[in-house]
């Protein structure tokens, strides 16, 4: 039966803190390597006794949370500098105090699932839970009241003798060869096996779909309707509700829009002529917006410099110029007038153009007229 | 027990047990089956989860015009409920993190219990605000994330500070819970003969061996994880605390906020874990691992807790006055003699009042005192996340929209559901793992560590 | 209760007498220096005396608090420190004197003390903040520190004679009045001497601020002192790199406090964004004020905060010291930066007038040190938890 299992080691059990302690000394002091000591509790000064140098995770935790806090920094300063800066509570894009929050909380985050991860993966060699001390009789008494000390027979200056009265001369009970059979124990960090990593892979194909699942198709599911159906009509939708069957309703007779008053000169020339005046200053900006208007809505028929060569070709009667002398000596009122009123077939385009805009025109008209008819003091 | 001998430690378990005795003990919860008074409390609290599940299903059906929240007070109950929770969830990353470091040697028999309790709290905690925004089942929004709207969250919030101070905390505390929890895990699947328990245990435990090589670094981690919960633990309230004080709220933009609010959660938690202890070691029979001493330092905690929560009331107050700004003074007279007046006065003794028995030491030992008192604590501390959010909002700049804020019979059972969640975690746990931590009160009785001299 | 089997042996070794000649000359040269400066800018001079004020209190305070404190929480590692912090907290009994030159520029100092007609916010303030009340307030709070320390000294000093554990339970009883005294006096002090030298700025958290630096002062002076005492041998045999552990973490654990009561206070304020408020930092954001604004979160909080992260640098003697001196000029700084801007009104100021006053405290300090040093023990040697402090294993 033990012909085709392996030696792991002999373990002895000890019955108080202070004898594992002497204990483990001497094995440490005999030059043993490869030995262990198991206690139920953590033992103050059995790290020295075993003479282990002090552990290195803290710099597992240092380096894991300065990335996280490096990592927090930059995707907030790209989020909120770079891909989406919004202004909000007055406060510039790069607010670093109130970035002191989330940094602080990436960091402590990152650092200790780095570190406890670290932990489990190298050292408890996760997940290879695998050893041959478990399910010992041994392991049973140092998991609840005994304190154990385990020399493995890998170690370099193993002799079973030896270790034998070694530990009969430390006073050790149960003194005991451990075996162990190899198809049973694994012995590596399996953490990159491919088993491993294939159900790794696994997990997170499952999450991902749950994830997308419950993203895409459980929210848009029956009581989620993200008001994608509202009991409401929708603009040009008939409707049973109304006698006239359109859904949508015309304003009210009278209705006036906000900021716009309506034109009081309609079929009133004079008063035009006399009331209005041009509100914008002759400036680039507004002889320019004049210029654009009047190459789109009025140039076709008045001809780009208004001298009434229309572009039509006849299809509509070709006015005459705007340079005329009666033109001329109108007053800005005039000219307001005939764009908001219409002339004769000329139409009303106060539709097409704003209030703003009219005025602009208007500017525009007098520099062209004063173009073709310069003075002289034109040149000082 | 009138005279201390200073010469001598007090022990921090009672009548000396032997390692084994200890095992048997904490493993026999899990061991046993439960009897019927388990069942009769566990269908108490299920009955009042039920209660809340119920008022919840109203909620989403008919919107959250069921609850009393209305124009000046949007907050209402459910943001009341979450920093109540949230604090209560304080007391067990303290117990087991800052008194760690100060090495307590009393914490040993009560931080697993307490860090559970920081569990299921923050878990009761994250309901409110995800119902509270009305749509609880977009909560993915709140992480950043790329998303087909081309949107990211905004991270001047505090708001969003608290998505991420409360996710984190409930990570590291359950890091923390169940980095505690390994050891005595092994412990458990070296004593169970039940097959399907023994495959648990041993998964869970992840091969732990009780190997010195490992508790060197298992001691490391802890520690680490004890220096990470340590401001971890600040921070959270004092996030909780900047949703209130960026505002320019009166009574709410104050900068004692955050150290204010901290005490107060660390108040109501010790509170909490108090008032449960003082069942669990009566129900289990753990009165000689969580000894009277232990319940009488807590009680200190609550003293030193409460009297700084007082004292912030009065710097608030004082400050109110010396700054001249007439919003802030009429807030806070507003809250002492206001409308609202009942609920800050309930406050005030519950809060300031009564925990000053607690200089008394023969009420800092004796059980049923002590009780009531941890109750009246937790009472003045939801209302005083009450006053603080109500009273403010009822009666903001505008006098116009003034109004007053009556919390309506769905709130209730919302609030009554939430300690249902609480307590059925709680009573889930107590029969599927060990509320003690075998390991830790392993390491404390007398006698366990090596005598120094010897090496 | 067998008392005889926890005495421990300990031989009083006399501090060498060099000590006590550095800490007159020290002493002799700033106060040269102060009335010189006095002379020549008594205003300046007087804020330099707050500074000063504020410094001493904070060790003297301080130090009582941390007596205090190790009784009521029953702390066992400190217990053969104590006796340096009980020296160190009769600081408490030349604040009065300290105090005076200042007293006699209040109205220089103080805006609040001549309030003009149009300031209504000043005027509504004059219940508080009047000479008479703020002269009462004063003297009042020195008292109460002055009488807690002899009550808590008396007991102490006592007990290295008679062995006696009443006495510790005694000052147990002490400490915890002493509890809420201190709280309310430290922040009253710290918002009469502080705050109200800009009387329109207001900070619920302030007195915690001053707080956590006034601890932050006591740990260090304590370490600064305790660590090169116990390296040559004054005091008990059996401490170990364990007791030095805990001053490390303590003054780590008191510098994360500061960054966080100060970072809450900035925070909160900057993002308000309250014109009352943020005047303040802005004062301290222009003119040369910005680099020391700056340079506050490196001298008072990166700096220590490095230094002492490690676990092995928590016991390291050498690092030990260092940061303690660097902590106390990091207190001085903090207190600089809080006080001065008022003086400068967005210009910064710094010349030989600022120097006489941290050389004046060294000495003083150093002198109370040698003058209680000669006359007690260094350690509580009739403490009854000295026994079990000096076995003391983390």
């Amino acid at each position: 039966m033990l012909d085709d299992k392996i030696l792991f080691g002999y373990t002895g059990l000890f019955n108080s803190p202070n004898e594992i302690i002497r204990a483990a000394e001497k094995v440490s002091d005999a030059g043993y390597k490869k030995y262990d000591v198991n206690t139920p509790y953590p033992l103050h000064g059995m790290n020295s006794a075993m003479k282990l140098p002090p552990s290195k995770l803290g710099y597992a935790a240092l380096i894991f949370g300065l990335s996280g806090m490096l990592a927090a920094l930059a995707i907030m300063y790209w989020v909120a500098v770079i891909d989406y800066p919004l202004i909000i509570g007055g406060k510039p894009f790069f607010a670093f105090p109130a970035f002191v929050p989330v940094i602080f909380e990436v960091t402590v985050l990152s650092a200790s699932i780095a570190t406890v991860l670290t932990m489990i993966s190298i050292f408890f060699k996760f997940p290879n839970i695998s050893h041959p001390l478990h399910d010992t009789d041994y392991m049973k008494a140092v998991s609840s009241d005994k304190y154990g000390i385990c020399i493995q027979a890998d170690d370099a200056i193993f002799n079973e003798t030896e270790v034998k009265n070694l530990l009969e001369k430390l006073n050790a009970h149960e003194i005991k060869p451990i075996y162990y059979d190899d198809n049973e124990i694994k012995h590596k960090n399996t953490v990159f096996e491919p088993r491993f990593l294939i159900l790794l892979l696994f997990v997170a194909l499952i999450t991902a779909g749950a994830t997308y699942f419950a993203m895409n198709k459980l929210l848009y599911a029956v009581p989620f309707n993200w008001m994608e159906t509202q009991e409401k009509l929708n603009v040009q939708e008939s409707s049973v509700f109304f006698s006239d069957g359109f859904g949508m309703r015309n304003p009210v007779d009278g209705t006036v829009s906000r900021g716009n008053l309506p034109y009081q000169f309609n079929g009133n020339p004079e008063a035009a002529s006399t009331y209005l005046k041009n509100p914008l200053f002759p400036d680039d900006k507004n002889i320019s917006i004049g210029k654009a208007k009047y190459d789109t809505y009025c140039s076709p028929c008045h001809g780009y410099f208004g001298e009434g060569n229309s572009r039509m070709r006849g299809q509509f009667p070709n006015p005459p110029t705007l340079h005329s002398e009666k033109v001329r000596n109108w007053k800005d009122g005039s000219i307001y007038h005939v764009i908001v009123d219409g002339q004769n077939i000329m139409s009303s385009y106060a539709s097409q153009l704003t209030y703003q805009e009219r005025w602009a025109v208007v500017l525009y008209i007098r520099v062209l007229q004063r173009s073709l008819n310069a003075m002289e003091s034109d040149l000082e | 027990m009138s005279t201390i001998d200073f010469t001598r430690e007090l022990p921090v378990i009672e009548g000396r047990p032997s390692l084994r005795e200890i095992d048997d003990i904490i493993a026999k919860p899990l061991e046993s089956k439960p009897d019927i008074k388990y069942y009769i409390a566990l269908s108490i609290t299920l009955t009042m989860l039920l209660i809340g599940a119920v008022a919840l299903g109203f909620s989403f059906y008919y919107g959250t015009g069921l609850w009393g929240n209305n124009n000046p007070v949007g907050w209402g109950f459910p943001i009341v409920n979450f920093v109540f929770w949230v604090g209560i969830g304080h007391a067990g990353t303290l117990i087991s993190a800052i008194l760690f470091l100060l090495r307590q040697r009393w914490r040993n028999g009560i931080a697993r219990f307490a860090e559970g309790m920081t569990i299921f709290a923050v878990i009761t905690a994250g309901i409110f605000p995800l119902i509270h925004v009305g749509r609880p089942w977009l909560p993915l929004y709140l992480i950043p994330h790329p998303n087909q709207h081309s949107i990211w969250v905004n991270f001047t919030s505090p708001l969003l500070w608290d998505v991420f101070a409360v996710s984190t905390y409930f990570t590291v505390s359950f890091i923390f819970w169940y980095v505690g929890l390994i050891p005595d895990l092994a412990t458990l699947r070296d004593r169970t003969k039940n097959r399907i328990k023994k495959i648990i245990y041993s998964v869970t435990s992840l091969g732990w061996r009780h190997s010195n090589r490992h508790w060197q670094h298992y001691e490391m981690v802890y520690l680490i994880l004890a220096g990470f919960a340590t401001p971890l633990v600040l921070s959270v309230h004092t996030i909780v605390s900047f949703d209130f004080a960026v505002s320019i709220m009166p009574g709410w933009h104050t900068t004692i906020f955050p150290p204010y609010f901290v005490a107060g959660a660390v108040f109501s938690g010790f509170a909490m874990v108090q008032n449960v202890l003082i069942f669990i070691r009566k129900i289990f029979n753990y009165e000689h691992i969580i000894t009277i001493d232990t319940l009488e330092r807590m009680n200190k905690i609550i003293l030193l807790t409460g009297s700084l929560v007082g004292y912030a009331y009065a710097m608030e107050f004082f400050i109110a006055w010396y700054s001249g700004v007439q919003a802030e003074q009429f807030a806070f007279l507003n809250r002492a003699f206001g409308p609202y007046a009942w609920a800050y006065w309930i406050m005030v003794t519950c809060n300031v009042v009564f925990p000053q028995l607690f200089w008394l030491r023969r009420i800092r030992r004796y059980i049923p005192v002590m009780f009531v008192i941890a109750v009246f604590v937790n009472v003045g501390m939801w209302f005083e996340r009450f006053v603080i959010t109500v009273t403010s909002l009822s009666r903001d700049y505008l006098p116009a929209s003034w109004a007053y804020y009556s919390p309506t019979l769905t709130d209730g059972a919302i609030l009554l559901g939430s300690f249902g969640l609480f307590f059925t975690c709680l009573l889930l746990f107590t029969k599927t793992l060990p509320v003690v931590s075998i390991a830790e009160v392993k390491a404390v009785v007398e006698g366990s560590q090596p005598s120094h001299g010897d090496h | 209760m067998n008392t005889e089997n926890h005495k421990v042996d300990y031989v009083k070794k006399e501090i060498p007498s060099k000590i006590k000649k550095i800490g007159f000359v020290l002493t002799v040269i700033g106060l040269l220096f102060i009335i010189l400066a006095y002379i020549s800018n008594p205003v300046r001079s007087g804020f330099n005396n707050i500074i000063l004020l504020m410094f001493l209190s904070s060790i003297g305070v301080g130090s009582l608090f941390l007596v205090a404190l190790e009784y009521l929480a029953g702390s066992v590692w400190s217990t053969p420190f104590r006796r340096i912090s009980e020296f160190m907290s009769a600081t408490l009994i030349i604040l009065p004197i300290v105090a005076l030159p200042a007293y006699f520029y209040l109205h220089d100092l103080f805006h609040w003390t001549h309030v003009e007609s149009l300031d209504e916010l000043l005027q509504a303030k004059a219940g508080y903040l009047n000479i008479e009340f703020f002269s009462i307030r004063t003297i009042a709070f020195f008292a109460i520190w002055i009488v807690f320390f002899l009550f808590l000294i008396r007991n102490s000093f006592k007990q290295d004679k008679t062995f006696e554990q009443n006495l510790t339970k005694r000052n147990i009883k002490i400490s915890a009045v002493f509890m809420p005294f201190f709280i309310f006096t430290v922040t009253f002090f710290s918002i009469d001497w502080i705050m109200s030298l800009e009387p329109h700025w207001f900070s619920t958290i302030f007195g915690v601020y001053y707080f956590s630096g006034t601890v932050l002062a006591a740990l260090a002076i304590l370490t600064l002192i305790v660590v090169p005492l116990n390296e040559k041998g004054y005091l008990v045999k059996g401490l170990v790199k364990d007791h030095y552990y805990s001053l490390g973490a303590l003054m780590f654990a008191f510098t994360n406090f500061w960054a966080y009561i100060a970072f809450s206070q900035y925070l909160l304020i900057w993002y308000a964004n309250l014109p009352e408020e943020t005047f303040w930092f802005l004062q301290r954001w222009e003119g040369g004020w910005i680099y020391l604004s700056i340079g506050l979160i490196l001298v008072r909080f990166l700096i220590p905060y490095i230094g002492l992260l490690s676990q092995p640098s928590k016991m390291n003697p050498k690092r030990l010291i260092k940061m303690s001196a660097w902590i106390l000029f990091a207190h001085f700084f903090d207190l600089f930066w809080l006080i001065m801007p008022t003086y400068g009104k967005g210009e910064f100021v710094f010349g030989w007038i600022e120097l006489g006053f941290p050389v004046f405290a060294a000495g003083v300090l150093i002198i109370i040190f040698t003058y209680f040093a000669g006359r007690f023990n260094l350690v509580p040697s009739g403490d009854p938890k000295l026994k079990r402090a000096i076995d003391f294993r983390l």
